[in-house]
């Protein structure tokens, strides 16, 4: 084996190629590329903004120190889940700071809300969080409720609890996918595509709606159960363990997924709890906080069922916190099918409500945390303020907290583990 | 797909104003004991409903307040729930708006109404006790242009750096709003000869800190939203 002599310098072949253009343009009487007036004159500086630093965590992040560099993953990424953009600073592959630059999928939803009608606003919030849609629903629900003073009928907040349980199902169920397809194996999200699906399909007969389903009124839920809703539901019910087993099979004993996943992106529970991290990532650090029994809402306080936590708070963690979760949901949905009550599905509400002025918090647990909303009403027909605290968008502050001294392909794996979900983040 | 609706009861039947949900009082009346005995003076306008206790203080006292509701052993309250900026009207204030749980008193979310001076909405940043409140107070500033001293990330989050309005508050008028529009009921969008863009170029840049104070402030003479150095920015 030949030894390298550190003396000797061996030239970057991209430095080389810069020098051999840089030759040929003198040669032709050319200026060099990078002179002032020449052709890529700037570019030298791609990613530093061309103002000066607004705060001192920018400053922080866009001043480089010899060795390092700019690089943009985003925002038409794969890996990014949406339309993100992270501004990573390497030196070589390891990842020195990380900048998330947000607002490429903005739309305003709250500001839309308060210039919408009540029953109106439950289709804006829709599409925010496009995995959880029912949630996204669920919690302005729940506010409206508290402002007009009533409640849905039992049978409604059954196949509320019912839905939203099967939607937390196939999220997580996309999750397991997704973090997969980062790490590289393309199979699993085949896989969940298929299980998810089945459940959308099933929703879709009970809501009429495919993605955003679009299913809730204040008062109570659009439609009642129906034959087809529980013919699949039945279907899905008989072989959805097998199937949940099989994707599992296939990922979590994988050496390569195991090695990407465990002791990757480690979060204590200190630190996720100050970061505001929530949801499964929350509880795969080991803090049992659980909105569904931390303050139940809906039927949740009549269901059997424990928070699930774990100890390891990486990314192996949180994947694992998530088929415990489907299994618990699964459970769930079975104790909700057993106690679920005959009656009406609506109070009667008229199309355009105006609650008494006043103030409502209405929060659940939605695939990715805590998703809340807090509602104010002036007495019009629409709220006078409509606030939605999404969980992705929080939980997204832990990535620039986990990944320095990581490596750059990394930031996908860790990422994918927290689950983001871009329409939720810009809002 | 053979639905059926049942006739619908009347909202009354269904208990219209019973509590969703059905708190200890007994749990809610000791928070409020506790609350009112280690805030002391800081605490106005205590008022609670069924799953809530909320109360006001002033904007200035922010840090402390959520200091004791955080450190002191009897209310614990670890978690920060909720961080949200509410826009009282022009010749009103601004308020910021925290949502704390404690696993002590899960019969209750705490709401902590922070009132702001719309004249000059400087509060101080909470990121020393919740790290995780930047992106709250972020997304504060760039909605409703509220400062938070102590932050040492105030920048925008959605809009982009040069943006120079607040969108959330009272007095933005959206620019496809109906009932502003020369377009009478008609989407305005749909119809551009009826689009009125002189006050997009007459607007007055609204700014906090005062722009001349910004390094990024627009240049004089400049319009439309340009600042001085907007050349073809990277970002």
């Amino acid at each position: 084996m030949t030894k390298i002599d550190p003396e000797i310098r061996i030239p970057d072949p991209i430095e080389l190629d810069r020098l051999e253009e840089e030759r040929l343009r003198t040669a032709a009487g050319l200026l060099p590329v990078h002179a002032e007036g020449g052709e890529y004159a700037g570019f030298d500086t791609v990613g530093i903004p061309d103002r000066p630093p607004q705060t001192e965590r920018e400053r922080e992040v866009y001043t480089l120190e010899e060795g390092e560099m700019l690089v943009n993953m985003g925002p038409q990424h794969p890996s990014t889940h949406g339309v993100m953009r992270l501004v990573v600073k390497v030196r070589g592959e390891i990842v020195v700071d990380v900048d998330p630059v947000l607002g490429y999928l903005h739309r305003g939803i709250e500001k839309l809300c308060e210039n919408a009608t009540y029953t109106t606003v439950l289709t804006y919030v829709d599409p925010m969080d496009y995995l959880s849609t029912m949630h996204n629903e669920h919690a302005p629900a729940i506010a409206f409720e508290k402002l007009y003073g009533i409640k849905a009928p039992p049978r409604a907040e059954y196949i509320r609890a019912l839905v939203v349980e099967l939607n937390r199902v196939f999220s997580h169920g996309l999750m397991m996918g997704f973090l997969a397809l980062d790490i590289g194996g393309l199979t699993p999200i085949l896989y969940s595509f298929i299980n998810r699906d089945e459940v959308v399909d099933m929703l879709s007969a009970i809501s009429g709606q495919r993605m955003l389903f679009n299913f809730f009124r204040v008062g109570g839920v659009n439609f009642d159960t129906n034959d087809e809703f529980l013919s699949r539901l039945g279907t899905w019910r008989s072989h959805v363990l097998d199937n949940l087993d099989m994707n599992e099979r296939m990922i979590t004993q994988n050496e390569i997924f195991r090695g990407r996943t465990v002791n990757m992106g480690r979060l204590s529970g200190a630190d996720a709890i100050s970061l505001g991290v929530t949801g499964p990532n929350l509880r795969a650090s080991g803090v049992a906080f659980d909105v569904r029994k931390a303050h139940p809402y809906s039927i949740y306080h009549e269901l059997e069922f424990d928070v699930i936590t774990q100890e390891g708070g990486d990314s192996y963690a949180r994947y694992i916190q998530r088929i415990a979760e489907i299994k618990q949901s699964i459970h769930l949905i079975d104790q909700i099918i057993d106690r679920m009550p005959h009656g009406p599905v609506q109070a009667q509400v008229p199309g355009i409500i105006r609650p008494k002025p006043g103030r409502a918090y209405g929060a659940v647990e939605s695939p990715r945390g805590l998703y809340s909303v807090y509602a104010i009403s002036d007495g019009g027909p629409n709220p006078y303020r409509f606030r939605m605290r999404d969980p992705s968008f929080i939980s997204l502050q832990a990535i620039p907290k986990l990944m320095p001294g990581r490596l750059v392909a990394d930031t996908m794996a860790v990422m994918a583990s927290f689950d983001p979900v871009m329409g939720g983040v810009d809002k | 797909m053979g639905h059926v609706r049942r006739p619908w009861p009347a909202a009354h039947a269904l208990g219209r104003g019973r509590p969703l949900s059905a708190p200890a009082p007994a749990l809610a009346g000791a928070l409020i004991r506790l609350v009112q005995e280690r805030i002391g003076p800081d605490l106005r306008d205590l008022w609670t409903d069924e799953d809530t206790v909320e109360f006001t203080i002033d904007g200035a006292r922010a840090v402390d307040v959520l200091t004791t509701l955080r450190d002191d052993p009897d209310l614990d309250f670890f978690m920060l729930a909720d961080a949200a900026a509410v826009d009282y009207g022009v010749d009103a204030h601004f308020e910021v708006v925290y949502h704390l749980y404690s696993a002590k008193h899960p019969a209750a979310w705490l709401r902590v109404r922070a009132r702001v001076d719309r004249a000059k909405p400087v509060l101080p940043s909470i990121t020393s006790l919740w790290e995780g409140a930047m992106f709250h107070e972020r997304e504060m500033y760039d909605m409703m242009g509220i400062v938070f001293e102590g932050n040492r990330d105030l920048r925008r989050i959605y809009m982009s750096p040069d943006y120079r309005s607040f969108p959330q508050r009272r007095d933005f008028v959206l620019p496809d709003d109906a009932a502003d529009s020369p377009a009478h009921g008609v989407n305005p969008l749909e119809r551009p000869e009826t689009w009125d863009l002189t006050r997009f170029n007459t607007a007055p840049a609204i700014t906090f800190p005062p722009s001349e104070d910004r390094a990024d402030a627009p240049a004089e003479g400049v319009e439309g939203g340009e600042t001085a150095a907007d050349k073809s920015r990277p970002r």
